[in-house]
């Protein structure tokens, strides 16, 4: 083996010339073109995964669920988790900003995928963070409701006299069981939708990452 | 001044621009995935350039810059579509060069050498480009050890893909 690995190097360095040359210009052309390498991708992606759930704010039906809040009398809960939540994800984009710049392509390849890999796992940690937030909301509104006396601000369009035909500790019950399995299996779908993803965009790295780590052991 | 950086980077790329087709023919199957991989690895190098010291030869830094693209940071676009013709058309030997045993066995040999895993490629690579393995295990970011032990793990596996 070793001599033909040996007479394949005396080829390879004959091989030189049979590719087909570029010109000046060609390479020119070239530099100003749009890299469209995984860092930048995990860049983009990471800034939509950053921005995007706030925009659901804008919208009035979330609005309108401020409404609810207040009349449940949670408004102060919320406002303490929005700035908790808000510290939180502040510390998130600096620790992934700060972690992307150490990103350099003159790195040794090992390097260079752990630092990828890393700043991923940043992302990675805030989405955690947001759905067991969105699962940790759902129960604190289960719980308000089990707390609150007064139906009416979540009942407010349904019908008088169909809500009188059940009993109102019925009703509270399946409302509040309802909205811990929503609150459930919206998570768990957002959640599994996304590692499934991320799972994609990262595997060919990972793999080879890997590879390199069990050369140690 | 960006000027003149500019054509003394595209001059110096323009000259050394073979390390990056052996990349290429390395990491792809086919002539849009070739163009589109060389195309990447430009626009890297171009970003990394102005980090560049002089003290360390240009084809020295653009090894590390060529492979740390081609194995990490190039996503292959979706156009590309596996063909086995443009591989025959780079491997491709002369016959008058060689003799005909020889000439099978190194087809033989680059085909086995196209198989292999992307970190293996790499230190395959670096091992016909005549590296010494201190290069090599820094560039690849392992031990000197370790890189001798995976080039023997790879010489094995080579031989069980040219012996079946």
């Amino acid at each position: 083996m070793m001599d033909e690995l040996e007479l394949l190097k005396k080829d390879w360095q004959k091989r030189e010339a049979q590719h087909p040359q570029l010109t000046f210009e060609d390479i020119h052309k070239m530099i100003w073109k749009k890299s469209s390498s995984i860092v930048k991708w995990i860049l983009i992606i990471s800034i939509l995964e950053f921005t995007l759930p706030h925009l659901l704010y804008l919208l009035p039906s979330t609005q309108a669920g401020f409404d609810v809040y207040e009349k449940l009398g949670m408004k102060n809960f919320i406002i303490i988790l929005s700035v908790v939540q808000y510290v939180i994800i502040f510390y998130f984009i600096y620790q992934f900003y700060r972690r992307y710049k150490e990103i350099s392509v003159l790195d040794s390849a090992k390097n260079l995928m752990r630092k990828i890999i890393r700043t991923r796992k940043t992302v990675k940690f805030y989405i955690i963070f947001s759905l067991s937030l969105i699962l940790f909301s759902f129960l604190a509104f289960a719980f308000a409701i089990y707390l609150s006396d007064d139906l009416s601000a979540i009942l407010g369009s349904m019908d008088q006299e169909a809500i009188e035909k059940i009993t109102i500790d019925k009703l509270k019950r399946s409302i509040i069981l309802g909205i811990i399995i929503g609150g459930i299996v919206f998570t768990a779908l957002i959640g599994g939708v996304y590692f499934l993803l991320y799972g994609r965009l990262l595997r060919k790295l990972k793999k080879n990452y890997k590879e390199l780590k069990t050369l140690e052991v | 001044m960006n000027k003149e950086l500019e054509h003394q980077f595209v001059t110096e790329l323009q000259n050394n621009q073979n390390i990056v087709h052996k990349v290429c023919t390395l990491y792809t199957n086919d002539r849009d995935a070739h163009n589109d991989l060389f195309q990447e690895i430009t626009i890297q190098l171009w970003k990394a350039y102005p980090k560049f010291r002089s003290e360390s030869k240009f084809s020295t830094w653009m090894y590390r810059v060529a492979l740390n693209t081609a194995i990490t940071l190039y996503r292959k676009s979706k156009r590309s579509i596996q063909t086995q013709d443009y591989e025959s058309v780079i491997f491709k030997i002369k016959a008058d060069e060689y003799d005909e045993t020889e000439e099978q066995q190194l087809k033989l040999m680059y085909n086995a050498v196209k198989q292999l895993g992307d970190i293996d490629k790499a230190l395959v690579f670096l091992y016909l480009e005549d590296k010494n393995y201190t290069e090599i295990a820094e560039t690849i970011g392992i031990t000197e050890v370790n890189a001798r032990v995976k080039m023997n793990r790879i010489k094995t596996k080579l031989r069980t893909i040219l012996n079946p």
